[in-house]
């Protein structure tokens, strides 16, 4: 799975990671639909040649080629099945199209989890009018996946202590052993849910309806900038594709 | 007027065949530092509860009689509206801890009952300097040691700066040298005038900077009063409360005749109490 790694935020001191995360929202979303309005090989080179700089910026090119190999595999597979069950006249281009436009989509949104800190991604949505309850919710998430991750290996390691044989036997046999680890964890992750329910309460949460929030996010002049170009790249891109016919150079096919 | 004032209390869970407190009396003053012991299920955790609001408001159940918090009855008030009377600190650290940095964490309090954005910065500098935080300040949780979660969650419950900080055994999921460390952040708490209800059962630990030691069993309180005065009793032994070595020493003495002249809480103590002795 090491191809998810482009999704998962990475703490660097970036250009990118200072922006405010709605702005990079903004920039991402404008790259994937960008992206989704060509279906041509040149076309969609050209907009590599614009992300790769941003996620430069990031510094995260090493984590990004990182994982694009991890999907190679997955890639190749897309590009064959295509190529041989496709009805275009030159299915294998097509296809190459087709996989590049899917790299580019994930590459965009990879600007905006990458560099985008949970804490500041709830922010954003508290900010965005979302209400604090869910955007909590989402970062609480975050903060126990792990620990909920460790309690199923001890759980596990307690059933195969008892002779439970987790990895035997054939597929239906191992989907019925999930169950000795599914039960307990269910029952000690609600009466977790409980405690730290209780620690809240005591915390004042859901106090008032006047919360305060410690780092409030703000619009920087670099932020209007960003946006103020995204939205430029947006209309013309936009333009272009309605009024104005590609040029040939730009439609170009591989022969097959 | 008492801080914390229990009138008669009696509670029951929901669902539960015994009463979990039984007529409690209990009065709290201001400054006090009170260790709360008794053999397990005996009501320990429930009477912190009852001081903050979550019994009766979080865990339903019977009730009788009152408890006055500084001079609110936890009937009549919610758990949020008690917050900032009474911390709670409790056992497990990483339930605690739900947030995914330790300036959040300590912000989260704060931040819910509405403190202003300075002030709320000025309480998370305060505290991450007051309990040596600065290392683990970007840290997630699950990066922290239970020792130093704990320290967070100390520091989380003291951000909403309450009168008296309630900590149910918060040394008990730590190794030895984390729960000094906890418990010597109490004892230093209580010498700038924060009033601490504090479970433990290492008394050997706290009993020496104990105001005040209230003994639990099976739901009533069965014997309240000075250190030296309640560890020196049969009772300890009979209902299995571990009392510190020293006093069991100087108990052992008295048996063999040996009169001491004051109960000794450390083993310090008791070196000096036996060598006025050898003296005479
Ligand atoms: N949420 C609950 N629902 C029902 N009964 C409960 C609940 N919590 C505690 N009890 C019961 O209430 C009684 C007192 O429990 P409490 O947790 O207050 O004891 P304790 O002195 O804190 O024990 P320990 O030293 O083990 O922490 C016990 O008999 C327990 O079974
Ligand atoms: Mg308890």
């Amino acid at each position: 799975m090491s191809f998810l790694e482009v999704f998962q935020y990475t703490r660097q001191d970036s250009v990118i990671h200072k922006l405010d995360p709605r702005a990079k929202l903004f920039m991402s979303i404008v790259l994937a639909v960008v992206a989704l309005m060509f279906l041509a090989i040149i076309p969609l080179l050209i907009i590599f040649c614009c992300l790769v700089p941003i996620i430069g910026a990031a510094k995260s090119l090493r984590r990004w080629s990182r994982s694009m190999r991890g999907l190679s595999i997955l890639l190749i597979f897309i590009i064959i099945f295509n190529t041989l069950l496709s009805t275009q006249p030159n299915p294998f281009s097509h296809s190459l199209a087709l996989t590049l436009r899917l790299v580019a989509l994930m590459t965009s949104f990879s600007v905006f989890f990458l560099t985008v800190h949970p804490d500041e991604l709830s922010q954003a949505l508290i900010q965005m009018r979302v209400r604090f309850e869910f955007a909590f919710a989402m970062s609480m998430a975050m903060r126990y996946v792990p620990t909920l991750g460790q309690e199923a290996y001890a759980i596990m390691d307690a059933q195969k202590a008892r002779g439970v044989e987790l990895d035997k036997g054939n597929l239906l046999k191992r989907i019925r052993n999930i169950v000795p680890i599914i039960v307990p964890l269910i029952i000690v992750s609600i009466r977790r849910a409980l405690s730290i329910a209780e620690s809240m309460e005591s915390r004042g949460f859901g106090a008032n309806a006047t919360r305060t929030y410690m780092n409030v996010l703000k619009f920087r002049k670099r932020d209007w900038a960003v946006v103020t170009v995204s939205l430029l790249v947006l209309v013309f891109v936009v333009y272009v594709r309605i009024f104005v016919p590609l040029p040939t150079w730009m439609l170009w096919q591989l022969p097959i | 007027m008492p801080l914390i004032e229990f009138a008669d209390f009696s509670f029951k869970y929901l669902g539960a065949d015994s009463l979990a407190l039984r007529k409690v009396d209990l009065n709290i003053e201001e400054g006090e530092y009170v260790v709360l012991t008794g053999p397990s299920g005996c009501g320990k955790t429930t009477l912190c509860r009852a001081i903050n609001g979550l019994v009766p408001q979080f865990h339903r159940g019977y009730i009788a009689g009152n408890v006055i918090v500084d001079g609110k009855n936890t009937r009549e008030h919610n758990v949020a509206e008690l917050a900032p009377i009474a911390g709670l600190v409790f056992q497990q650290p990483e339930n605690q801890l739900v947030t995914l940095n330790v300036e959040r964490e300590i912000a989260f309090g704060p931040e819910n009952l509405g403190v202003e954005r300075k002030e709320i910065r000025r309480r998370v500098e305060e505290l991450i300097d007051m309990l040596d935080l600065e290392h683990l300040r970007e840290k997630h949780p699950h990066e922290m040691s239970g020792g130093e979660q704990q320290r967070v969650a100390m520091a989380a419950t003291l951000a909403l700066k309450p009168k008296v900080l309630v900590a149910d055994e918060p040394t008990s999921n730590l190794d030895p040298q984390s729960a000094v460390t906890i418990l010597d952040l109490i004892a230093d708490l209580n010498r700038r005038d924060m009033t601490v209800v504090l479970v433990e059962h290492r008394l050997d630990l706290v009993s020496k900077d104990a105001s005040r030691v209230v003994l639990m069993d099976k739901g009533s309180i069965v014997a309240d009063g000075e250190p030296r005065e309640v560890l020196s009793m049969d009772l300890c032994q009979e209902i299995g409360v571990g009392i510190p070595k020293a006093t069991q020493i100087y108990k052992r003495l008295k048996q063999r005749g040996f009169n001491l002249d004051k109960v000794p809480l450390t083993g310090a103590e008791l070196a000096t109490l036996v060598q006025e002795v050898k003296q005479r």
